[in-house]
């Protein structure tokens, strides 16, 4: 650091206008910097460019190796400086600490002095302060209040005098920083606890107001960082890990507390006899460990999961939503309309209405069980027989002697017979192969004695003779009819003798008669002769 | 009727052969023939007389001849027409064979007088057990004016086809005149018509009356 305060005093005389615009910020009054005034800011960007340009050479990788003011605005200028002030904290902290170690080292005990404490701070802020000159406001009022500050709270004050300097229409900054210099980033306490720590490392005496963690910070100084931030928790770890469930011991947590050999039991004996144990000792107490989780995992009431029926008052308020509950869904869970299915469900419409296939609910046809029952029609036209002739055939049918009228169903009805007969008749000849002769129809009708000639005129050949009158409706014969060719010579005389017979037969008769009406013979000598 | 006839000879016949043979024989139990009107009534006549109503003259004169013949020929009752009084009186005969023929045959002329066809009213003549049965609109419903007049017409329908269809569905005749309505039927035929014509005039609809009749007539076509 004594050469960088060297190399930043070559470079001040060169950069004499930037100081001296420093040197009249400085000097200023602070309602001044409330004012707007084209002066202060034009001296702000100067001391801005002369600190930013001294503090160049410590930055490895820069993008601009100076400030740029000249046409840009406050935003601007505070990026430019916090890509410059980065790294460079950084870099100084490192140094920091490097020379803190150095120091340490060489320096044996000396007096523990409060003054020379503060002295060192103020040396070491001395150092630190050459980069910022800006900042002696802020260093005054610590040095006042008489408060070592930390080298954090000194990079915080760098940052944020480099800020007011930019925005002094909005100083404000600078006076809340002045009165307490206290936010989240710094406390009192922690500032005190650290100084105690850094007292008792250079010094080598243990301190009584932290546990036994001391010594062992100071034993292991590559651990230091995390028993700085892991130190105070052990305590709370320990009484944790009694109520915490066996879930959320997770190894890495088990091997710390282990490590520590953190019970509830032995947390005395936790210096003593933690790097004294085996392996096997170790697992056998993880295994205690775990029986006494389980044990007492099993006597403690249950969670409302496992328990049996459990109302809402009974569980924690919206606990049902972060488990995960079974139910049976008895219903289908909704189809997802795509495009897809209500393709697919229009292709199925369009192909039914062509097939003309519809779904529609048709009523079932009544089976008629018994045949339907003749209704007489109701007859609105006087009525053509008189009473008594009604009653007359009512009561001959009733008796028998008239033959039942043939109702309009039995007209019906014997038409419809024939026809089907014709029809089956029909159907008959044309699907069998043998020879089934037509039907009897009996039927009433005039047959003509025509000459077969004459019909065979009109009627094709296949016309059968039926139809034609019999041979005995034409002509009555008795016994065996012979023709005159066919007669022996007996029979031609019996048939002439038959006939001289009935001659004279006739012939006597005639007269008879004739004699009869006259009353006399009128031939004479007509007798019976031969 | 001609076996009605032929029955009555032969119990004559039979009768007196065996009055000889009682008379004859040492008296067996009597048994007499039925009584003749005639004799029944101690040999005096017995007449009927039916009045002929004005507008009932022409039919009577043009079917004087229908109604004389049955009557005179088969139910053997004597009939003669008096103008004077204009009426017409039935008398018993000496051969009249039955004592209802008279009456029987006064029915017939009354009925023909009421209005029925001589076809109709020879029903009477024929058959027993048809009766004449006469009622008014009044009787029913007191109906005035125009009521009275859209009664008479429901009751006939148009054309007469309602009155037709309660006579041809439950065989009777009915004639309506001017308030009287008569009905020659049988005793049931009667009572359906009747109650047909009786919601008719209460004012139920003609289509009303024909499914009842329907149903009535089936009922009683099945019957028999």
């Amino acid at each position: 650091m004594a050469a960088a305060v060297e190399m930043e005093k070559e470079e001040e005389s060169p950069m004499k206008k930037g100081e001296e615009a420093l040197e009249r910020l400085r000097s200023a009054d602070p309602p001044l910097y409330l004012t707007q005034s084209s002066e202060f800011a034009r001296d702000a960007r100067a001391a801005s460019c002369f600190l930013f340009s001294s503090l160049v050479p410590f930055c490895t990788k820069l993008p601009v190796d100076r400030l740029l003011v000249e046409g840009f605005d406050a935003e601007q200028i505070w990026y430019q400086i916090d890509l410059l002030s980065r790294p460079l904290l950084s870099t100084v902290r490192r140094e920091f600490k490097r020379l803190e170690e150095e120091h340490h080292s060489r320096a044996g005990l000396s007096t523990i002095d409060a003054d020379g404490d503060g002295e060192e701070m103020v040396v070491e802020k001395d150092e630190i302060s050459v980069d910022d000159e800006g900042d002696e406001e802020d260093g005054d009022e610590s040095e006042e209040k008489g408060s070592e500050d930390e080298e954090d709270g000194e990079e915080d004050d760098e940052d944020d005098g480099e800020a007011d300097e930019e925005e002094e229409e909005e100083e404000e900054a600078g006076e809340a920083k002045g009165n307490v210099v206290e936010d989240k980033f710094l406390k009192m306490q922690d500032l005190e606890n650290y100084l105690e720590n850094a007292e008792a490392k250079e010094y080598g005496h243990p301190l009584e107001d932290f546990d036994s963690d001391g010594d062992e910070d100071a034993e292991l100084g590559a651990n230091a960082r995390y028993e700085d931030f892991f130190g105070g928790n052990k305590k709370k770890q320990q009484k944790k890990c009694g109520t915490v469930g066996k879930r959320k011991r997770s190894s890495t947590e088990l091997d710390a507390v282990d490590h520590f050999e953190n019970t509830d039991e032995d947390v005395e004996k936790n210096d003593s006899e933690q790097k004294l144990l085996s392996t096997h000792e170790k697992e056998l107490q993880k295994m205690r460990s775990k029986i006494e989780e389980m044990e007492k995992a099993n006597l403690d009431p249950k969670s409302w999961t496992m328990q049996g029926e459990v109302t809402a008052a009974k569980r924690p308020k919206n606990s049902a939503l972060e488990v995960d509950l079974d139910f049976e869904h008895n219903v289908r869970p909704a189809p997802v309309i795509t495009e897809e299915v209500t393709a697919s469900l229009e292709d199925i419409i369009k192909k039914r209405i062509i097939e003309g296939h519809f779904d529609d609910v048709e009523r079932a046809p009544i089976l008629p069980s018994k045949p339907p029952k003749e209704t007489k029609e109701m007859d609105e036209n006087k009525s053509k027989k008189g009473l008594a002739e009604i009653y007359e055939e009512e009561y001959a049918q009733k008796t028998g002697l008239a033959p039942a009228l043939l109702s309009a169903s039995d007209k019906l009805k014997t038409e419809a017979t024939m026809l089907f007969k014709k029809i089956s008749l029909k159907l008959d000849a044309l699907s069998h192969f043998h020879f089934a002769p037509k039907p009897v129809i009996e039927d009433m009708s005039i047959q003509v004695n025509v000459p077969a000639l004459a019909m065979e005129e009109v009627a094709p050949l296949a016309v059968s003779d039926a139809a034609m009158l019999a041979p005995e409706e034409i002509f009555h014969g008795k016994g065996n009819i012979k023709e005159e060719a066919e007669l022996t010579k007996e029979e031609r005389k019996r048939r002439r003798a038959n006939q001289k017979r009935r001659f004279r037969r006739l012939k006597a008769e005639t007269f008879k008669r004739a004699v009869q009406k006259t009353g006399q013979s009128a031939v004479p000598g007509a007798t019976n002769g031969n | 009727m001609e076996v009605e006839k032929l029955e009555a000879k032969t119990a004559v016949a039979t009768a007196m052969e065996v009055e000889k043979a009682a008379s004859s024989a040492a008296a067996p139990r009597p048994q007499f023939k039925p009584l003749k009107p005639h004799e029944m009534s101690d040999r005096k006549i017995e007449f009927r007389k039916v009045s002929v109503p004005q507008h009932r003259f022409a039919p009577l004169k043009r079917c004087w001849m229908e109604i004389y013949t049955p009557v005179y020929e088969q139910m053997k009752i004597d009939i003669r027409m008096n103008l004077k009084t204009k009426k017409v009186e039935l008398k018993n005969r000496a051969d009249t064979p039955d004592i209802s023929n008279l009456q029987k045959s006064a029915d017939f002329v009354h009925a023909f007088m009421l209005g029925f066809d001589v076809a109709d009213a020879v029903a009477l003549l024929r058959l027993d057990d048809l009766y004449v049965d006469t009622f008014e609109i009044k009787d029913v419903k007191t109906l005035r004016g125009e009521h009275l007049s859209r009664a008479i017409g429901r009751l006939s329908g148009k054309g007469g086809k309602t009155k037709f269809a309660i006579e041809n569905s439950t065989r009777t005749r009915i004639v309506i005149a001017d308030s009287k309505i008569h009905i020659l039927g049988s005793f049931l035929n009667i009572k359906i018509a009747r109650d047909s014509l009786c919601s008719l005039i209460l004012g139920s609809p003609a289509g009303k009356v024909y499914s009842k009749l329907r149903t009535v007539s089936a009922r009683l076509a099945e019957k028999y």
